[in-house]
């Protein structure tokens, strides 16, 4: 009988152990995800090449952990679309073709862990999207790869926003000749902005970019289209967006001096 | 009960502190300041690279933790944590290796800890690239696109003109027939997808009209074009190899339309939802009434100028990595124009017909091997017909061929193949007995002859990396032909040598056989005729910066024998000619963000040949001396791109009349002719521009082409031609004067 109970109670103290050790490490796990996630975003909303790298080093660092390896590398992958699109801006064609393949590498090696989550391959989309300003000659096998992850995607997760908002964006910068054009961009935009609107992600430190920037875009897209009201709906738009991140250089800056121009 | 209760309890609380977790105040992370009591050292140092270059961004971090950090501008970096005793610090940075440094942190002492990171050495398939190819595919070396096919003026979106832009090659006639470092122009060998194409081209050796080739460059997923050194896999040709590889599958469903003032063309893909099944479709006619009401015609016609062009594919994915497909194309041509010769006056008639099909499969039969098989089959009908001359030929070729490839280990790979190649050729029609005198009261004969050949090949070579640095390609292959009963053997040796990133020399020797054409079998007793013999030796250095910047230098030395000899004792053709070819390849190209592409070709040639009627060792007929070419594309915007080519050579050799004797009998004058190519045409030279402008067109996209060929009027000589007595020559200029050409294309 002693040894009986000597033995239930070794169970169930190992038990409580396990369970407070797994709670421990998955808070450990995630509060880091979150710190460095907020870091990343910080920098994507400044422009912030450095703060950036410092994000993409806190989830290389994180890999350390070893847990949902395949979501910190989607974020590692995440940073490096920063960084091209930081190269982007900035003209160095080198950079932009040296991060977005370091992205496009770490998000098939999410996809590889994790074939199931849709926002890789959105990022897989967007990331083949940049492939445009340093290999043109490949443009077949760009279309097969963006096609590709967007097939993938919605067939995941079919009213995922940032599907929709990557395609507004390829649509509002690819020319009317190409099959773009605003008129293309706005339906989808619209889309977006309506699932973000009901959207919520099935953890905290699941990706949730977007909202604002699929604003942003509309708010673009509407003065581009410059239709009778369009401009006030632009302006209601950038206002709500800013409330929404007044820290995004994109909106205060570059979506704002668009406004700013079009209205003279 | 008691302990059910207590059980309870416990899990309660472990699940609380789980919902928590987020929460948690417990922090393994360096950059908090922790409540606890526990020991925060500071571990920081410089990281660097090469020549104590700083290094930006590289990350740093205690193996199993997230104690770390990222360098700054100076490749500083600095962190806390509460590890102690043996650790292990893990740097890294992309584009460098990783670095793992043990270390004991001791408590309350701070640590310093510099390092140096190692460049990754950047390997690519471009090792692999042998001497003396130009490639285009998405693992090699690419040196032309599909992209700049289209858009190099004067090259009208052709594959072999374009690539008479590279060393090494040039036109015959201003057309896609190619000659190579002096070679005939049927010692190229055409391959697509593993099959011989030896008729792909529309208004072949016809009078004065440049030809054009059938292969659509937007279909392909690789284009190597080797002139000299290449590998095993190819039997049966001695000067160069344009190896064509489609893409197994089309890439997206759509359709594209073409309207020019010469011709008009629709294509079509289509690729399943699954992505298992797809299929493509072309057709093509072209016609000259509009360009000719626009330019003017420099020649009489009749008929004028006309072909048309019909094929599909058909394909199917097998499993992950397997594919079928099956191709098919037919094309016609006809054209008839005026001559006036020394004994003749009228209209040169050619007409063609040429049916290709070919089905190849690939296979994977495990992770390292790769299986590919295919058969082929053509079908080329050609009527010519000038004066007296009055013939028709057909060729048929059919072919079955394996391949397989084995990666025995990461540095060995193996290939093989068999394969077996039917060649049957017919010959009807009248031939003067006299070249000279075409005449149609000339004496003539009637010919009638049926001849067929098989030939089986078997080669194996191996690619063996000895580093990232070092590769070679040894091979060997044997070719058997069943006409003449030959074997030939032709080991070959490739290599590359990597001194310094960008930098690769890369060399090539063998021997390589051709069989002579099946007609001169028709001339030679007991069939016996040896397959004609080159050995390659080729050397040649090449610089190339992520192919922003290629610059290239190349010599080779070919040396042959066995060529088929014209014997004036025995008026028999054999085997008893030779010759040589040499020469330097230099070759430059740059690329200028997305802005600009240009580059310069230039080629030094001697090749002397005893060959056919050449009873000595003459000018071989593609002696051309020098060639230059350059190629330059702008892109003003998005939209918007001009292109401009020149080129330049010294004059072609050719035979000149120096004399005549009249002959009563026939009652034309016999041309006495000086040595075999001892005359050259004048220099050649052309300047082609052209612009395109993409836009949209009911929505869709769309592209208009305006081209400017021979800019400036050059009157470049295609032959001479001369009076009935041969006291006066006179210039037959070719057909290719200053033009204008439009078109439109739409794709929906």
């Amino acid at each position: 009988m002693k040894t009986k109970n000597l033995i239930m109670f070794t169970v169930i103290l190992f038990l409580a152990m396990m369970l407070n050790v797994k709670s421990y490490a998955d808070s450990d796990f995630d509060k880091a995800m979150l710190k460095a996630k907020k870091n990343l975003k910080e920098g994507m909303d400044k422009s912030d090449e450095t703060k950036i790298t410092k994000a993409r080093g806190q989830f290389e660092r994180i890999l350390q952990l070893k847990k949902d390896v395949w979501l910190v590398n989607y974020y590692i992958a995440l940073s490096d679309y920063g960084l091209s699109s930081n190269a982007m801006v900035k003209k160095n064609n080198d950079n932009v073709k040296k991060y977005t393949q370091s992205g496009i590498d770490m998000i098939n090696k999410s996809i590889d862990e994790n074939s199931e989550f849709a926002d890789s391959y959105v990022l897989l989309q967007t990331l083949n999207f940049n492939r445009w300003q340093y290999e043109q000659d490949k443009m077949q096998e760009i279309i097969a790869a963006t096609q590709s992850a967007d097939e993938s995607a919605t067939k995941l997760d079919p009213n995922n926003p940032r599907l929709f908002l990557i395609n507004g964006i390829a649509s509002f910068f690819t020319p009317e000749a190409f099959g773009g054009g605003v008129k293309v961009a706005i339906p989808k935009l619209e889309k977006s902005l309506d699932a973000f609107k009901t959207r919520k992600e099935k953890k905290e430190i699941y990706p949730d970019w977007g909202y604002e920037m699929a604003m942003g875009y509309m708010a673009m897209s509407l003065m581009k289209r410059d239709d009778e009201g369009d401009m006030t709906k632009a302006k209601q738009y950038i206002d709500d967006a800013i409330k929404m991140n007044p820290n995004s250089e994109f909106l205060t800056e570059y979506v704002m001096k668009e406004y700013k121009d079009a209205s003279k | 009960m008691k302990y059910f209760l207590i059980l309870a309890i416990i899990i309660l609380y472990a699940l609380k502190s789980f919902s928590q977790g987020t929460d948690s105040t417990q922090s393994k992370t360096s950059t908090d300041s922790s409540e606890s009591n526990a020991i925060i050292n500071v571990i920081s140092g410089f990281v660097k690279g090469d020549k104590e270059k700083v290094l930006k961004g590289a990350n740093v971090v205690i193996k199993g933790t997230i104690d770390g950090a990222t360098t700054d501008e100076k490749g500083y970096y600095e962190f806390e944590t509460e590890e102690k005793g043996n650790v292990t610090l893990i740097f890294t940075l992309s584009d460098y290796k990783d670095k793992s440094v043990q270390i004991e942190i001791i408590p309350d002492k701070n640590m310093n800890i510099d390092v140096q990171l190692i460049k990754k050495e950047v390997s690519t398939d471009e090792i692999l690239v042998t001497a003396s190819s130009f490639t285009s595919g998405s693992n090699t070396a690419v040196t032309l696109t599909p992209l700049e096919i289209v858009r190099i003026p004067g090259a009208d979106a052709d594959l072999y003109r374009a690539l008479t832009t590279f060393p090494g090659s040039n036109q015959v006639s201003e057309g896609s027939r190619i000659t190579v470092r002096g070679g005939n122009p049927n010692e190229v060998l055409t391959i697509l997808d593993q099959a011989s194409l030896y008729n792909p081209f529309l208004f072949d050796e016809t009078f004065n009209v440049s030809s054009y080739s059938t292969v659509n460059p937007w279909g392909l997923k690789g284009i190597n074009f080797t002139s000299g050194g290449f590998s095993a896999k190819f039997g049966n040709v001695l000067s160069a190899v344009l190896d064509l590889k489609s893409y197994d599958m089309p890439q997206a469903t759509g359709m594209f339309a073409w309207l020019g003032l010469a011709n008009a063309s629709l294509d079509g893909t289509y690729i399943s939802k699954d992505r298992k099944y797809g299929g493509s479709f072309s057709l093509g006619k072209l016609f000259l009434e509009p360009y000719f009401a626009v330019n003017g015609k420099n020649s009489e016609y009749s008929p004028i100028p006309q072909s048309n062009q019909v094929g599909g594919t058909l394909a199917h994915k097998i499993g992950s990595t397997g594919n079928i497909k099956f191709y098919a194309n037919y094309s016609d041509d006809k054209v008839g124009i005026y001559n006036a010769g020394p004994t003749y006056e009228g209209f040169f008639n050619s007409n063609s017909k040429n049916i290709f099909t070919n089905m190849k499969v690939m296979v994977a039969p495990s992770s390292s091997t790769l299986l590919n098989a295919g058969v082929s089959f053509s079908s080329y009908e050609r009527g010519t017909g000038y004066g007296i001359l009055n013939t028709k030929t057909t060729e048929l070729y059919s072919k079955g061929r394996v391949d397989f490839t084995k990666n025995v280990t990461s540095k060995i790979d193996i290939n093989t193949g068999i394969e077996y190649e039917y060649n049957g050729y017919k010959f009807d029609g009248t031939v003067p007995e006299f070249s000279y005198n075409l005449n149609l009261d000339a004496p003539a004969f009637e010919i009638s002859s049926d001849e067929s050949s098989g030939r089986a090949g078997v080669y194996i070579e191996s690619q063996i990396k000895f580093s990232k640095k070092i590769f070679v390609i040894p091979g060997i292959r044997s070719d058997y032909q069943t006409l003449s009963e030959n074997v030939s053997f032709d080991p070959r040796l490739s290599f590359g040598y990597m001194p310094a990133r960008n930098n690769s020399i890369r060399g090539a020797v063998g021997i390589y056989h051709q069989n002579p054409k099946i007609d001169y079998f028709l001339r030679t007793p007991d069939n016996d005729l040896k397959p004609e013999n080159a050995v390659h030796y080729i050397l040649g250095y090449e610089y190339n910066n992520d192919n922003k910047l290629i610059f290239r230098v190349e010599g080779f030395y070919k040396d042959y024998s066995d060529l088929v000899l014209f014997n004036r004792r025995d008026l028999y053709y054999r085997s008893e000619g030779k010759g040589f070819a040499k020469g330097v390849d230099v070759f430059f190209k740059t690329k200028i963000a997305n802005k600009f592409t240009g580059w310069i070709s230039y080629s030094y040639l001697d090749s002397k040949r005893k060959q056919y009627e050449a009873q000595n060792l003459f000018p071989s007929s593609y002696d051309i001396t020098n060639t230059m070419s350059l190629v330059g594309s702008y892109n003003l915007s998005d939209q918007i791109v001009f292109g401009a080519t020149l080129k330049f050579s010294t004059g072609k050799p050719y035979t000149p009349v120096v004399s005549s004797v009249f002959n009563s009998k026939q009652g034309v004058y016999i041309p006495i002719y000086a040595e075999t190519n001892s005359g050259r045409f004048p220099n050649y030279s052309r300047v082609d521009i052209n612009a395109q402008y993409i836009f949209a067109l009911f929505g869709r996209f769309a592209v208009a082409v305006v081209a400017l060929n021979n800019l400036l009027n050059q009157n470049n000589i295609y032959d001479y031609t001369y009076n009935a007595d041969y006291s006066k020559r006179s210039e037959i200029v070719t057909n290719n004067k200053r033009t204008i050409y439009m078109g439109l294309g739409l794709q929906f």
